[in-house]
């Protein structure tokens, strides 16, 4: 394992580490930022600069910034009381469990050692990838589009003020007819 | 004109006079009268020029439809002798029926809709004549009884009038689950729904290849119950005299000249296949001529003009199978035609009568002076001698021809009931007639219903009680041209053009002189013993069955069969209809709101564990897969 | 640099996008643990992608590209919802949003 990988590898750890458990949720998405960084640099080191790129811009440069532009808007930044430690450690439990049994099929699947032998490195080009996205997977590539619309359209609508909206919030209607 | 176009307007006329007058001019009673006479002639012109000028091979003239698993479905037309033929008929007595109508339904608050409904009959008996194929055919064979139940129960305000409509329409469709249940057998084994086709494959000599003899003879006995629906045979008769509710004018086209005559029409249609089935044919035979035994004889004890002619129809569609069961098509068809012409004249000189007197009772009818209306009575003769069947008149060559085709080893007992039938209907023709023609005061004749006793009509209404009686213009000239048709269409010359037509010259048999003498010696006794009993001047009137009362009880009683049926099939009916009734309301329903109450209860006990807490969730789905993964990893 | 290495690492960042779900009460954080899930699921294509013998190696690549795509739209819709929960509520706590109680 070569070393740059390898500090990828604990920086995502690590990034991801921060990003659950800080309290301060701001802090806990540059945790995050950490990792979605160190995930791209994985991208790269796995032979597609072009993926990693746009890791970077999107994930570290819109969501994250969506996020702490919301964190910024509800001026939470601290949940009033803290977990309690019976939910933390039974939320750790379950996750353990399950990366225990996830981890032992991993390893007991027998996952090939090295490289794919017959690579061919023209594939991996950015030129490649465009050819595939706009030919083979053009409607994959429309249909990505369409729910891009839709959701800017759906929290436009969603995060309409009140007053706005003509119907009356759902969850007022819900509990009303609650038994 | 070509004949495609032909076709087209004859099939169309009505169905697009029946919509606008319906839709547009139901309140408007003249302008939908005018409507429907219209579609109604362009009917004649294009189904009489259409027989006039035959193509020399059977014509197909079709549309497509659509087209599922190979099968080709269309709509259109089938030109051969019998279509033509058939097609012919239903438009002449359709016209003669609607110009009657104007006369006969001229107050009538429902005149609009009644018109409307004629068209809608016609074209649904007309589309049924010309089918192509089954599913066209059964389409308009069913659309031909809505059009009957329409119109038997148009006086929908009397309860008597519905039922009979119901009843109408549940008898016949008795019979037509068997037709529909046979049409789809057919169909499995012959593998096209073209009537054509079907024709040709039994035509051929001997079975047609994968159908086995006991097959066909399934296949004609199911068919038959369609035929025994529609055409009122036994033991599904009943319904024809109750249809008599409904307007005279229905009653002469629908319940005696056409619709009814559409259960032969089929049996005609597919005479190739019922000649494939022999022992079937012979239990059809024995059907039709019990059936024109029993029905006769009811009609030698009915008082009620419209009754004695409904037995009538029943008897002679027996007449007309009979001849077809015989073997001979064309002696089933020709009868067709010719009862069509003279059973559509009989029932609108009825109608005159009634219209005028207001009672069907022919008692009423001849001391009220039935006679007085000439061209009425001349309509009673014409049709009169043509049903018992006079000789030169229609019924006389018809029959002829039925009777010449019994013969054969075996078929004497069914000449002998044949013969029978055919007396007793020279003598409950000719009481009506001497009834009528001969009203005798004095006589023991009783009146059951008294002249003027239904409402809306009798002479009162007519502003002209001065004078003789007198029917409407509109109504005497169906009856006189009726009355030609009556006297003539039976010649010889019109019996060797339709044999001609239907591709059967062998079958126009001219009986000679002295073959004949049985059959007229016999319509003669039956007008001998009528002059006996109801036409002399000291005739007592009062017919011989009146000398057995528990026989003239049966006879009006209609031997019985439909109190039998009430007794048993609907009792047992209604009572398996309760049973169910108590099996569904305590039974399912109680067991479905048990099961919903009890899904209720576990609903919402089960939801209490419903925290509504996504951590929750998300932890339940995550240890599951957790469980799940283990055991992989670990088992 | 192997295969199954990256395929541990991904389940890690998977895991712990888990805890985040279940753990925490704050919905900001809960759509972090959410990205966290997203991005290990983007890595095992990567990983696969390079390692394995496919056909066609920009299926992998596009599968991740997809998966930032609907990343993006998921966030939109989550924060806007969030946005919403918080005028409602004064808080962005997941315990208080408990409407599918039975």
């Amino acid at each position: 394992m070569g070393g740059m990988t390898g500090l990828l590898m604990a920086l995502a750890v690590a990034g991801a580490l921060l990003a659950v458990s800080l309290k301060n949720v701001l802090h806990a998405i540059f945790g995050l930022a950490v990792t979605l960084l160190a995930v791209a640099g994985l991208f790269v080191v796995l032979g597609s600069p072009f993926v990693g790129t746009m890791q970077v811009l999107i994930y570290v440069g819109g969501i994250t910034v969506a996020m702490v532009f919301a964190v910024m808007l509800s001026t939470v930044v601290q949940t009033h009381q803290a977990e309690s430690p019976w939910r933390r450690a039974g939320a750790a439990f379950v996750a353990v469990g399950f990366a225990v049994g996830v981890g032992l099929v991993i390893i007991g699947a027998g996952l090939p050692k090295g490289l794919a032998p017959a690579l061919i490195e023209d594939a991996w080009s950015v030129r490649q990838l465009g050819t595939s996205l706009l030919g083979d997977y053009n409607v994959v590539f429309e249909v990505l589009s369409v729910v891009l619309l839709l959701a800017i359209i759906g929290a436009i609508v969603i995060s309409r003020r009140e007053e706005d909206v003509v119907t009356p919030a759902p969850a007022a209607a819900v509990e009303e007819t609650h038994p | 004109m070509s004949h495609a176009n032909l076709a087209v307007a004859t099939l169309l006329a009505p169905l697009i006079a029946f919509f606008v007058a319906l839709v547009f001019f139901r309140k408007k009673h003249d302008v939908a009268a005018g409507i429907a006479i219209l579609g109604g002639l362009v009917s004649l012109v294009g189904s009489v020029w259409l027989l006039l000028d035959p193509a020399p091979a059977p014509e197909l003239i079709t549309a497509p439809w659509f087209e599922v698993g190979g099968i080709k479905l269309a709509f259109g037309a089938l030109l051969d002798g019998r279509t033509l033929l058939m097609g012919a008929v239903v438009g002449l007595i359709t016209m003669c029926v609607l110009v009657y109508s104007l006369g006969y339904m001229k107050h009538d608050p429902g005149k609009g809709r009644f018109f409307a409904f004629l068209g809608l009959f016609e074209w649904a008996m007309l589309s049924f004549s010309y089918a192509p194929n089954l599913l066209q055919g059964f389409i308009f064979w069913e659309l031909v009884g809505l059009a009957s139940f329409l119109l038997i129960g148009f006086w929908y305000e009397k309860p008597s009038a519905v039922a009979a409509a119901k009843k109408a329409f549940i008898m016949t469709r008795i019979g037509d689950v068997g037709m529909f249940v046979g049409l789809i057998l057919l169909f499995g084994d012959v593998h096209t729904l073209d009537i054509l086709e079907i024709g040709n494959i039994f035509a051929a000599p001997g079975l047609p290849e994968g159908v086995s003899a006991g097959r066909v003879e399934l296949l004609a006995g199911l068919l038959f119950l369609g035929v025994m629906g529609k055409s009122a045979q036994f033991p599904l008769h009943t319904w024809l005299p109750d249809a008599m509710e409904g307007p005279t004018p229905v009653s002469a086209l629908l319940h005696s000249a056409t619709m009814v005559a559409a259960g032969v029409f089929l049996f005609a249609r597919f005479h190739e296949l019922f000649l494939d089935a022999p022992t079937m044919m012979t239990i059809i035979l024995a059907i039709a001529v019990f059936t024109a035994l029993i029905s006769s004889t009811m009609a030698m004890a009915a008082n009620d003009m419209k009754k004695i002619l409904a037995f009538s129809s029943i008897s002679q569609l027996g007449f007309m199978i009979i001849g077809l069961a015989a073997g001979s098509l064309f002696a089933g068809l020709f009868h067709l035609m010719t009862h069509a012409l003279f059973k559509a004249l009989l029932f609108l000189t009825a109608g005159a009568y009634i219209h005028e007197f207001g009672t069907n009772d022919i008692v009423a009818i001849g001391r009220a002076g039935g006679r007085k209306m000439r061209v009425t009575t001349l309509g009673l003769f014409a049709g009169g001698f043509a049903l018992a069947g006079v000789p030169i008149f229609a019924g006389f060559w018809s029959k002829e021809v039925i009777l010449g085709a019994l013969h054969g080893p075996g078929a004497e007992v069914f000449l002998i009931g044949a013969y029978a039938a055919a007396f007793m209907t020279a003598y409950y023709t000719f009481r009506m007639i001497f009834l009528i023609v001969l009203p005798n005061t004095d006589s023991k004749a009783i009146v059951e219903e008294p002249a003027g006793s239904q409402g809306g009509h009798g002479p009162a209404d007519h502003g002209h009680a001065h004078g003789a009686p007198k029917a409407p213009g509109t109504m005497r000239a169906p009856i006189l041209v009726l009355s030609i048709g009556a006297v003539i269409a039976g010649l010889p010359f019109f019996g060797d053009a339709v044999a001609g037509l239907l591709g059967r010259p062998h079958e126009a048999h001219h009986a000679a002189i002295t073959e004949m003498i049985l059959p007229v010696a016999i319509v003669l006794a039956g007008v001998a013993l009528a002059w006996l009993d109801f036409g002399g001047k000291k005739a007592p009137q009062r017919g011989i069955v009146a000398w057995f009362p528990p026989l003239e009880r049966a006879l009006k009683n209609r031997w019985y069969i439909d109190a039998f049926y009430r007794k048993t099939i609907i009792r047992f009916v209604n009572a398996f209809a309760a049973l169910m009734y108590g099996a569904e309301t305590r039974g399912f329903d109680g067991a479905g709101d048990a099961l919903g109450r009890g899904t209720m209860k576990v609903g919402v006990s089960t939801a209490k564990s419903h925290t509504g807490r996504l951590p929750i969730f998300v932890g339940t789905a995550v240890a599951v897969l957790a469980i799940v993964s283990l055991s992989i990893a670990l088992g | 640099m192997n295969l199954e290495s990256f395929v541990l690492l991904s389940l890690v960042l998977f895991t712990l996008g888990l805890y985040a779900v279940m753990a925490r009460r704050n919905l900001i954080a809960i759509l972090i643990g959410i990205e966290l899930m997203l991005n290990a699921a983007s890595l095992n294509f990567m990983a696969f992608n390079r390692f394995l013998p496919v056909e066609d190696p920009t299926v992998g690549q596009l599968f991740v590209l997809f998966i930032i795509g609907l990343a993006a739209a998921e966030v939109a819709i989550a924060l806007s919802i969030i946005l919403v929960v918080y005028r409602e509520r004064k808080r962005i706590d997941v315990d208080d949003i408990t409407e599918l109680k039975g």
